[in-house]
């Protein structure tokens, strides 16, 4: 099949998100099948596409309108992009599913509508390859989060979403003055041209237009100054929107940031943007923990140390080598499945229970044996045991810090990580050993799914070496620009 | 003491960063030649679109990926409002009905504004204006209808369904395109059918603006009306 055909990874949930009014029209009931049955769709898509991209090596440039770039918008789907697009649509399936069980306030085709479009939002921002159609992408994911971070319509709801998108505005607006500034040096917007011409750009102008980005993306992307929105947002919002949030929204700003910082290597203030990042990233990781061990709610406990690893990904990404951006790549495959897990079964617990506070957890070995088995290998793989999925990226990551020459950034992580370790532990010893009660009924779908997760952890703890082989093509994706500019067809207008 | 320390620090920084973003603005060569596309866009535009608007013819059709996003944008705004201001049953509280003036202009100028808002989307690739301004000026008709009258609503149901079809239809116009050209939101009217080549300039041009813009148009106007809709009316206990 034609590679165009991949612009269907962006056609498919907008059109399906259009047609969920008219199916709502015809009957109530139809909107949440609906639903599954166009993440399951996704899947289809996005699993061809990894299939095309990883087989042939080669990236998947989607050019719409047919311009070719820089006169058009080029989509380009590289090693990394087929990777988590196809990451993306799998956690959408399972949330999809999760949504049925855990969502029952209404209006549901708002809901529905609102989370295809948060998928396609991350998508977009994943796959494009075009600076201001990240922008608009990153509109697109923004605006449908502080949308369902309210949706419970609760007062906390409200404030966490009055926060992020206050936050989230500043860091639209920073976004788009960095694009302005890098638009008025260069006159071209498509990502590969701006490597390509990132040399001849006055250093000065570079150095605050890159720094503007960044400091956009570091809002979604949940870096320490900017991140103070996301532990309300996580706690207020839907179970299943909690789950999308840590498991890929945070990971396209991520993504976003890595790609544009290593875009612009070539500018000469380059290593000074690196620097502000690290310091960023490190900040992220002690103050996340030390925020966490404080709290006596897990979902928002589990909220601070998903932003501890995000810091931990930034850190490594930031580094500057090949051995890092491997290492963060890795690391976000792996964070993106035991977070899935952990939010996964909290929010179930959640919904059984009706709350998700210490004391809720307390006994949860003999009421919900399955789901407390799932959380407690999740709890274990985040603290980063050996023979679990973390430990291989943890320890990826400190050995690039250390060879980059950051040990005090990779001291101060690895002693966050003791503090993780104490309230994982914490949680863990509240499961198994104390309180007691009857035994609840679980869902045998949702255990099925658990149970998938849980049998990635440990495939990736026992044999790390294809996941890692992955990251590592996903990694040099991001971090060979020359191959990124001459994949990418320019058509040499003003070259 | 302190708020005052805490401000006077807040406003220093500010003027650092303030300085070293003037400093960056500075180093742009604003004003000069820098039009690398934009050159390219200016020299091939009617050749390649039919628009002899210019802007129209980068918004809808060489940058029309964008264009696809922002009304998706638009979208999220009206569902997101419906989302949060969801109730079982809402009804409109108004009490006092517009002046003399307001009813009975609004009777009479109503379906001009309706005219003049497809005037503007249908005509946008040939003069300023396109869809999204075309679609607010509509949205304001129905506005003005329900400033004048305590009573009125719009179809919201009707206008729901019609926000969804148009905006598959969008979808839908990149789709074929997609099948007849073989890229997504390929503009297959103007350069494989070649439909109006002899006509640039008049009504009867410009590829497959006109039909997205008449789609944008009549989406943002639903929308926005949407949106007044869902702010205007309040929760009544059954």
């Amino acid at each position: 099949m034609n590679g165009q055909y991949a612009a269907l990874i962006i056609a498919l949930p907008l059109v399906s998100a259009f047609f969920v009014p008219v199916i709502k029209a015809i009957s109530k009931k139809a909107v949440m099948p609906f639903l599954l049955l166009v993440t399951l769709a996704q899947v289809g898509i996005a699993g061809w596409v990894f299939n095309e991209v990883y087989t042939s090596d080669k990236p998947i440039i989607v050019m719409a309108g047919g311009w070719r770039p820089p006169v058009g918008i080029n989509l380009y789907i590289g090693h990394f992009a087929a990777l988590f697009v196809l990451i993306i649509a799998v956690i959408s399936f399972f949330m999809a599913y999760f949504s049925i069980k855990a969502v029952k306030v209404e209006p549901l085709d708002k809901y529905a509508m609102l989370f295809l479009l948060l998928m396609l939002g991350a998508t977009g921002m994943i796959a494009t390859g075009d600076i201001f159609n990240l922008f608009v992408f990153m509109e697109i994911t923004a605006i449908t989060a502080y949308a369902l971070t309210a949706y419970n319509k609760t007062g906390e709801a409200a404030e966490a979403s009055m926060k992020y998108m206050i936050l989230g505005g500043i860091g639209s607006s920073f976004f788009l003055i960095g694009i302005a500034l890098i638009y008025g040096a260069t006159g071209t917007l498509n990502m590969a041209q701006i490597a390509q011409l990132a040399g001849n750009i006055n250093p000065t102008v570079a150095q605050v237009g890159l720094a503007l980005l960044i400091f956009g993306l570091a809002v979604e992307a949940e870096l320490f100054p900017l991140n103070a929105w996301a532990p309300d947002a996580y706690q207020a919002a839907p179970h299943p929107i909690t789950v999308m949030f840590s498991a890929f929204v945070v990971k396209a700003g991520l993504y976003a940031a890595a790609r544009l910082l290593y875009l612009m290597q070539a500018v000469s203030t380059w290593h000074s943007v690196l620097r502000l990042l690290v310091i960023m990233a490190v900040l992220t990781v002690v103050v996340a923990e030390f925020s966490a061990l404080r709290q006596r709610d897990v979902k928002r406990m589990i909220a601070y140390s998903s932003i501890s690893q995000v810091g931990m990904i930034a850190f490594a990404l930031a580094l500057g080598s090949q051995a890092g951006v491997d290492a963060g790549v890795f690391h976000m495959v792996n964070h993106a499945i035991v977070k899935a897990l952990l939010f996964l079964g909290v929010g179930y617990v959640g919904i059984k229970l009706g709350g998700t506070t210490l004391e809720d957890f307390e006994g949860l070995g003999r009421r919900m044996p399955l789901t407390a088995f799932a959380i407690t290998v999740g709890s274990l793989s985040a603290v980063g045991i050996p023979l679990f999925n973390i430990f291989w990226s943890k320890v990826r990551i400190m050995l690039a810090g250390v060879s980059a020459g950051y040990t005090w950034g990779v001291a101060l992580i690895l002693g966050a990580s003791v503090v993780e370790a104490v309230y994982y532990l914490r949680l863990i010893h509240r499961i198994w050993f104390a309180g007691g009660g009857e035994r609840l009924s679980e869902s045998f779908a949702l255990g099925a799914i658990m149970l998938f997760l849980v049998a990635l952890i440990l495939v990736i703890g026992f044999y790390p070496n294809y996941a890692w082989s992955l990251a590592q093509k996903a990694g040099a994706d991001i971090f060979d620009v020359t191959r990124y500019v001459s994949n990418v067809p320019l058509m040499g207008v003003g070259a | 003491m302190v708020s005052v320390l805490k401000r006077s620090l807040a406003i220093i920084t500010l003027l650092i960063i303030g300085y070293w973003i003037a400093q960056a603005f500075a180093g742009v060569p604003f004003g000069q030649d820098k039009m690398l596309v934009g050159q390219y866009y200016l020299n091939n535009v009617k050749a390649q679109t039919g628009a002899v608007n210019a802007v129209t013819a980068v918004v809808v059709n060489y940058r029309g990926f964008d264009t696809l996003g922002e009304v998706t944008v638009l979208f999220i705004a009206s569902t997101g409002v419906g989302a949060l201001l969801w109730k079982r049953k809402k009804e409109r509280t108004a009490r006092t009905e517009g002046s003399i003036v307001l009813t009975t202009g609004t009777r009479y100028l109503f379906p001009f504004v309706l005219i003049f808002g497809a005037y503007i989307f249908i005509h946008g690739h040939l003069t300023p204006g396109g869809g999204f301004p075309g679609g607010a000026t509509i949205a304001t008709g129905f506005l003005l209808l329900y400033m004048a009258f305590i009573v009125y609503e719009i179809p919201h149901k009707g206008f729901e369904v019609a926000e969804g079809l148009v905006g598959m239809g969008y979808v839908i116009v990149g789709l074929i395109g997609l099948m007849i050209g073989g890229y997504f939101l390929f503009d297959w009217i103007w350069q494989t059918w070649q439909l109006g080549t002899n006509n640039i300039g008049r009504l009867l041009s410009g590829g497959f603006i006109p039909v997205i813009y008449t789609i944008i148009g009549l989406k943002v106007g639903t929308e926005l009306s949407g949106i007044i809709d869902n702010m205007i009316k309040e929760e009544v206990r059954e």
